[in-house]
This record gives structure tokens, C-alpha cells and sequence, in this order.
């Protein structure tokens, strides 16, 4: 984003208060300077002498969620968090950074994500349809991608796997490493020229974003109009609705609630989805957390994990306790970064995690 | 402020043996951050790259008990506590102009109890509005305080100034809702209110927190009244050529009790300027927009005897999309970049008085603005929005789009704005102030509002702050 945007759109809402609601960070950690106008005051406080780039700044900054929530409840469509993105990029040009993020782009560098010490594996044939496997899914969560390989066999399809093991450019670009986002992205997109595919099935909300949306926003980078994206949840909703794929219920009879992962507040049209999934297979009672829908709050699964920690956890555990008081026992969802973060609390809670994906293959009738 | 760094730490410690260390910020960034609330004022200071006074400490309690011992830190070392809600204030109510602990309460957002017999909600003051609605809601239920500041004011924050949502012509102001609440005094002493507030158990004491913001004590608990959600909202538009028969459309509903949720009148600048700019529609006259919920049966019939009025007196029947399409839409005109917003000079001098005079206020305050500031291009626009059986509050605004750019040169030039809107408001009968509050704005003019009665409220300040510790400098009090 230029800078001249970067200013605009702090200035627009460093005294708007209007997306305090579903202000993730500052619910949990009560600081105002963690709400996005208290960012935006930060930012605009700077550039005007007010304050200077230091370990203070410089940590309000990287607090932020890049979870979408401010942007998607502006009237107006502010677009703070490419702003935050933007402003972060200057810091690291500055070498004002968190040392983390520097080693966070050495990873990103060598082993194209920040999980393991592992290249990325390259695309194997060519299809019609492809499936991004990502670097969380491969790393944090692999038993999504079985599943859905499966799920995707039940209607007939055999997708190229792309992006085994490689981030998809959504935490480079949220660190304020765009250079290094936009190596990502073109890996991707030589991955889809290799694999030949006009279609891509993506695991998650946060995939979908930053293929629809990020790589133009904030990389300049066009996605490729031969290639239809689609969620793999809204995907596998349609089928079912038209008879393509069906499913029989558990036994289990354990209360449960779907979480809406990271970024689905980004995606307003995707909620039903996944419930109309559960509804099919589950038949315990669907419970609702207070944060769902478009007003979910993140787990920590964002750049939060590397640069605020504690404030990731914090986010991953009001999840949590937002899921006890709703009364479920079992939660599911579907990005394998969120739950990963879910999966290590949840035992503190008596709660138990689930894969959406896995759960449907498992039910596969 | 404190200036010793050695009592600097020592406080910084005792706050944080209270509250815990995280809950203590004396970060540069909180400083600031903190240091302005909505108000114009202060925006304009920092937009044009001036230091603000900032709070010593940001300390968040987690509970009544925390904040009476912070009372004890605070009388003890004689520094200033300003309560802190939401920061969505425009009367800088919420400013630390000498320093001190800005206590956040937004730590303490639970709700206690909702009561769906008796049709009521305890909560902690910290909650933000919207989120105890959300809660509300899922059991069928609404707190009706809908103001436009419900995304990011406190419930406390709702109380504190006498605040007054968008469907108040109904259900009343926020002050309206409350049957009782838990109040932190100044001294530190943890008191309750009667549990209702309708009774003739003595004087109605409980009523002198409410506007008294920050400056009396910490409102940190109330029990609010609630409402079912209503089967059916009815919106529709009328446009009148004329304002005084758009008034007296609203007095005669009112005063048949017609008990419209909103009737929102938009005097013809409003309706040229920030109609058409939010809402599109290119409408010469006065835009009302008129409400009736509840049972759809009643509702339809409240209407049509509301709409015979408003044609009885010339209006144009608008419809039903543009009443909708208000309601929809009406939290919009508060989102940048349609919102007032710097550089432009601004302000809300509403007011409030009884429907012989309102009138007239707004034609006084009008002839005050655009006459006396004509070379420096100010607009003014109001309109009528928060109505009771005896008047109706009139939401009065000035803008000036090229103010000084120096700002000690802006400060002054808004303050003597803000002296001739008020100087012809109360020389009109008119309240100073209907639902924003006094703050520091206009602190300055509660002695001539109050006239020989302030001494009294000088007293009662004395009595429940003796050392002075509670937000000094706002509603007309000092330190």
C-alpha cells in the first residue's frame, strides 16, 4: 500500500472507535492502544512527531491480528489491517523489527514456511483440480489433507496436491515482509501453470483471503482468472445439497460447536456451510459459541504465535473458554492452524478437538 | 502529575500490588493513546503534532474492591482518578488534564444476571454496550439503549453522562433503564442503590451519579431494564417544506402518545448535506423519519394516526424505503470518511427544552453561529431526534471546513463558537447539554446554567470528594 493510503486510512481511523466490538486484541488484553483506532493513533502519532519507532511502537504494531474483524465491520471498508501491513514493512526496511521477524524471513526463505526445516515439495502431475495443502495443514495438522482427499474421492475427484509445505504468503505479508510474500505467491502460481488446473480447493478461510484478496491488495499480484477458487467446506456443502456426496451420523451424542476459524470473518458467506455439515453427521446437540460467524474472534494462530505470544494465547484460551460456557464438549473445525492452537489447550477446558474434514471421511456413507 | 520518580515508582507499585503488574501500563504509547478521548478538542491538539497531558498510570481493575483501594492510593498521595469507559465521549469528560491513574473499567465486562421475569440485566460497568445487547438478544430480549456509540461505549459510559440512544422517544435514556447500580465513592467506601428506583423511601439520591462523570465516584455495577424484542418494526419517511409543521407533527404525537420509537427530523441543511451524503436521496425540505414497533397490529395503527397528523399538516408521504433505509443505515453518519472529521472544526451543541421554545432556540443558535462566524464559512445543521411528551431535544452542529491551521489559533476560535450557541441556548430557556454530558467543554458553563443552585453542587462535591481526587476539572468542578 503506498504511504499516501497508509495515511489516509490511519488518519480515517485513528479517532474511529465504530469496530471496538470485535476488536480481538484489546478484549483480551483490555489495552486501547491494542484496538485498532489506538493502532491507527499510534501510527498517525509518528508520522506527526508525536512518538518515535522503539520497542513500545514498534510492539503495538506487530499486536494486531491481520484477522480481518475491524475491516469487515467498516461501514466504509477501511482498509486498516493492509495499512498495519504497509507500516510494518517500513519498520523491517528500518531493521526496527522484532528480531523474530528476521528470522521469521530467513525461514521463509530457505524452507518457504516457519514450521519445519523442510523444502517444499514440488507439484506431482496435472488435473483439473487442485488442492493447496499449505504449510500448516502439512506441518501442524496432516491428517486434514488425508481427509480431504478422501472426501474429494467420494464425488470424483483426484486433485494435483500444490503448495505441499510451503506457505501460501498470508504471514510473510502480515509480518511486513512483502518481498518475501510475493516469492511465495509466484511459487504458487507456478504450481497451478505446472499442475495445468482450472480449479483450486483451499482448507481454509485464511487460504481463501489471501488468494482472493491479499495477493492484489496488498502483493499487486493478479490470481489467475482461468483458475476458480473455492473453500473446500463451501465446496463440500453444495455437494451435499445436491445429493453428490452422502454422509451417515455418528454415534457420538456429546454436545458439540463448530468454531469459525481465523480469517472467517473475512468470508461472511461461508458460516452455513460448515453447521449444515456438522448438522448432517452430527447428532449431539449444536451448541453456539457468543464469538462465531461475523463476529468470531481468532485463535492465535496468526503472525500473533512468533510475535506476541502471549497475546496468541490469550486469544486461543477466550476461544476456549467461550466454547466451555456455551455448554459443547466437542469442537470442530476445519483450518488445521487454528486447530493446532485449539488442540494444545483444549484438555485445560475438559474439551476435546476435531477436524471437520476428518470427522465427514470418517462418516463417508 | 507525578514528577518524583521515586514516588513515581512507588505508586507504579502499590497500583500494581492491587490490580497485578499487567494491569498497570506506563507505556508511552497508552499515555497517549489515553490522553484523548472523542472529543474535538484534544483530536485537534494531537492532529496538529501537540502533546497532550497524559495520565501517570493506566490501571485496569478487575473489580469494585481494586478500585476502592486505589481510592485509598489516590487520597493518600492527593492524585487525580479519571474513570475511564469507552473513550467515546465528545465533551473530553474523560481527558487526564492533571495526570494521575486513568482507571480503564473495561476489564470488567461480565454480566452478572439477566433476570427474564422481571426483565432485567446486571452487569458490570466495563461491558461495552453492544455485547451485552448481543447477549441479551440470544434470550430474546434487547436493552434498548441504542446510541450511536454502542459499538465502543460502556455501559458505564452510558450512565455516567446521561446518555440517550436512537430509540429513546420510546424507551427512555439510558438513565431511563436503570433500576440500580454499584458506585465506588471517592472515599473508597463500595455502596449500592436502592434496588429500585421507584419508591418514596426518602430523596432519590441515587439520581446524583448519574451525569455526575467520574467526578462523584465509579460507577462499576448497574441493573438495567430490558424490553422483549419487538415482533415488528414500522419505519416510513415524510418530507414537510416546513420545520414548524414538522415540530408540531412530532409535539402532536407525542403528547397524543402515539409512542413512536424514533421520530428523526432533519432540519433542511441536514437533510441537503448529510442525507443525500449518506443515505443518497436528493430531497428538498425536512427528512423525518418516523418509528413504531411491538406488536404489528398496534404499531400499524399508531402509524396510520401518526401519518394523518403529519398529512393533516402538508407533509409528503415518502414511503416505506426511505424510513428503512434510515434505519439500516443510521449508524453510518458516525463512520469516517462520512463522518465530521478532522481537519474540519466541529461541534455538537445540542440541547434540549420544552416545545414552546425549542423553536426558537434553534433559529437563535442558528442566527448565533452562522452570523457571528459568517467569514469563517460555518454551517449549521440540526436536527430533532430524542423526543419526550413535554419537548424534544435538538441535535445542533457547526463545521467549519477551513479552520486555523495553528492551533492555539483553532482552540479559541472553536471555544468562541461553542460560547455564542451556548450563550443563545440558555438565554432561550435551553439545557446546556441533553445526552453527551458537560465534560471539560462545558464545565465552563455550569455556573451560569445552574445560577444561585451551584453553590449546592459545589457543596455535595466537597462532601463526596473531600480531597477533590475524582476527575477534577469537569462538570464545572476544580481541583
Amino acid at each position: 500500500m503506498p504511504i499516501e493510503n497508509v495515511i489516509l486510512t490511519t488518519d480515517n481511523c485513528r479517532y474511529c472507535l465504530m469496530c471496538r466490538h470485535v476488536a480481538s486484541v484489546e478484549h483480551v488484553t483490555h489495552r486501547e492502544a491494542l484496538s485498532p483506532h489506538g493502532i491507527a493513533l499510534v501510527i498517525a502519532s509518528v508520522q506527526r512527531g508525536l512518538l518515535q519507532w522503539n520497542a513500545d511502537t514498534v510492539g503495538v504494531i506487530y499486536s494486531a491480528a491481520d484477522n480481518g474483524n475491524s475491516r469487515a465491520h467498516c461501514v466504509f471498508d477501511q482498509p486498516l489491517p493492509e495499512a498495519i501491513a504497509a507500516v510494518r514493512a517500513e519498520i523491517v526496511a528500518q531493521k526496527l523489527a522484532p528480531a523474530v521477524v528476521y528470522d521469521l524471513d530467513a525461514r521463509f526463505k530457505e524452507w518457504g514456511n516457519p514450521f519445519k526445516q523442510q523444502k517444499p515439495q514440488p507439484v506431482a502431475g496435472r488435473g483439473e483440480v487442485a488442492l493447496f495443502v499449505g504449510d500448516e495443514a502439512q506441518y501442524l495438522w496432516p491428517a486434514t489433507v488425508t481427509a480431504a482427499l478422501a472426501l474429494l474421492k467420494a464425488v470424483g475427484i483426484s486433485p494435483v496436491l500444490v503448495g505441499m509445505g510451503r506457505s501460501n504468503g498470508y504471514l510473510a505479508s502480515s509480518l511486513g515482509l512483502p518481498e518475501t510474500a510475493r516469492r511465495l505467491a509466484q511459487a504458487t502460481l507456478a504450481d497451478l501453470e505446472t499442475s495445468g488446473v482450472r480449479r483450486m480447493l483451499v482448507l481454509s478461510p485464511g487460504d481463501f483471503f489471501t488468494f482472493n484478496q491479499l495477493y492484489d491488495e496488498r502483493l499487486g499480484i493478479d490470481w489467475p482468472a482461468s483458475v476458480q477458487l473455492s473453500e473446500l467446506t463451501t465446496f463440500l456443502a453444495d455437494c451435499l445439497e445436491g445429493g453428490e456426496i452422502k454422509f451417515k451420523k455418528t454415534t457420538q451424542r456429546a454436545p458439540y460447536a463448530y468454531i469459525d476459524p481465523s480469517h472467517a470473518v473475512r468470508l461472511p458467506a461461508r458460516h452455513a456451510g460448515p453447521r449444515r455439515l456438522l448438522a448432517r453427521v452430527l447428532p449431539g446437540p449444536a451448541r453456539e459459541l457468543f464469538w462465531r460467524c461475523e463476529r468470531a474472534h481468532p485463535v492465535g494462530s496468526t503472525a500473533l504465535q512468533f510475535t506476541q505470544p502471549d497475546i496468541a494465547e490469550k486469544l486461543t484460551l477466550a476461544r476456549l473458554e467461550d466454547a466451555r460456557q456455551s455448554g459443547a464438549q466437542m469442537l470442530i473445525s476445519d483450518d488445521p492452524g487454528t486447530l493446532k492452537c485449539l488442540g494444545d489447550k483444549a484438555s485445560q477446558f475438559g474439551l476435546r478437538v476435531q477436524g471437520l474434514y476428518e470427522l465427514l471421511a470418517e462418516q463417508l456413507d | 502529575m507525578v514528577t518524583d520518580q521515586f514516588l513515581y515508582e512507588m505508586i507504579r507499585s502499590e497500583l500494581a500490588e492491587i490490580v497485578g503488574p499487567e494491569h498497570v501500563s506506563t507505556e508511552e504509547t497508552d499515555k497517549l493513546v489515553y490522553s484523548t478521548d472523542w472529543a474535538w478538542m484534544p483530536q485537534m491538539w494531537l492532529d496538529r503534532g501537540q502533546k497532550l497531558r497524559t495520565p501517570d498510570y493506566i490501571v485496569h481493575p478487575g473489580s469494585a474492591e481494586e478500585i476502592s483501594e486505589i481510592m485509598d492510593i489516590a487520597n493518600k498521595y492527593r492524585i487525580p482518578v479519571v474513570p475511564w469507559g469507552g473513550g467515546s465521549g465528545t465533551q473530553g469528560a474523560a481527558l487526564p488534564i492533571f495526570g494521575g491513574i486513568l482507571l480503564d473499567t473495561k476489564r470488567m465486562n461480565q454480566i452478572i444476571a439477566i433476570d427474564e421475569q422481571s426483565l432485567t440485566v446486571t452487569a458490570q460497568a466495563g461491558i461495552i454496550i453492544e455485547h451485552l445487547e448481543w447477549a441479551v438478544n440470544e434470550k430474546g430480549l434487547m436493552f434498548p439503549h441504542y446510541a450511536a456509540s454502542s459499538n465502543c461505549a460502556t455501559l458505564g459510559g452510558a450512565l455516567a453522562p446521561r446518555g440517550t440512544g436512537t430509540i429513546s422517544t420510546k424507551y427512555g435514556k439510558a438513565e431511563d433503564m436503570l433500576l440500580s447500580m454499584q458506585v465506588v465513592l471517592p472515599t473508597g467506601e463500595i455502596i449500592r442503590t436502592p434496588p429500585v428506583p421507584q419508591h418514596a423511601a426518602g430523596p432519590d439520591w441515587f439520581r446524583l451519579f448519574l451525569g455526575s462523570e467520574g467526578t462523584l465516584g465509579v460507577i462499576t455495577e448497574a441493573t438495567m431494564r430490558l424490553d422483549y424484542l419487538p415482533e415488528a418494526r414500522l419505519l416510513r419517511a415524510v418530507l414537510f417544506d416546513d420545520l414548524s409543521k414538522a415540530l408540531e407533527a412530532g409535539r402532536l404525537m407525542m403528547t397524543h402518545r402515539l409512542e413512536p420509537f424514533v421520530i428523526r427530523l432533519y432540519d433542511h441543511a441536514s437533510t441537503r448535506t448529510q442525507v443525500r451524503k449518506i443515505l443518497g436521496y436528493d430531497f428538498s425540505g425536512a427528512y423525518v423519519v418516523i418509528g413504531f414497533d411491538g406488536d404489528p397490529d398496534i404499531a400499524a395503527l399508531q402509524e396510520q394516526k401518526a401519518m394523518k397528523i403529519c398529512t393533516d399538516l402538508g407533509a409528503i408521504d415518502l414511503g416505506r424505503e426511505p424510513g428503512e433505509k434510515w434505519w439500516d443505515h443510521r449508524y453510518d453518519f458516525y463512520y469516517p470518511p462520512h463522518s465530521l472529521k478532522l481537519p474540519w472544526m466541529y461541534g455538537t451543541t445540542e440541547t434540549v427544552a420544552t416545545f414552546d421554545k425549542i423553536e426558537r432556540i434553534y433559529w437563535a443558535e442558528k442566527e448565533a453561529v452562522e452570523e457571528g462566524f459568517a467569514d469563517q464559512g460555518v454551517q449549521f445543521i440540526g436536527h430533532f431526534s430524542h423526543w419526550f411528551h413535554w419537548g424534544v431535544m435538538l441535535y445542533s452542529r457547526f463545521i467549519i471546513e477551513q479552520p486555523p491551521q495553528d492551533a492555539k489559533e483553532a482552540l479559541r476560535l472553536h471555544n468562541r463558537v461553542w460560547n455564542a450557541a451556548m450563550q443563545s441556548v440558555i438565554a432561550n430557556g435551553g439545557m446546556i447539554n441533553e445526552h453527551h454530558g458537560v465534560g471539560l467543554k462545558l464545565s465552563r458553563y455550569m455556573r451560569k446554567q445552574y445560577g444561585p443552585a451551584w453553590p449546592l453542587l459545589l457543596k455535595l462535591k466537597k462532601t463526596f470528594d473531600p480531597n477533590g481526587i475524582m476527575n477534577p476539572g469537569k462538570t464545572g468542578f476544580g481541583f
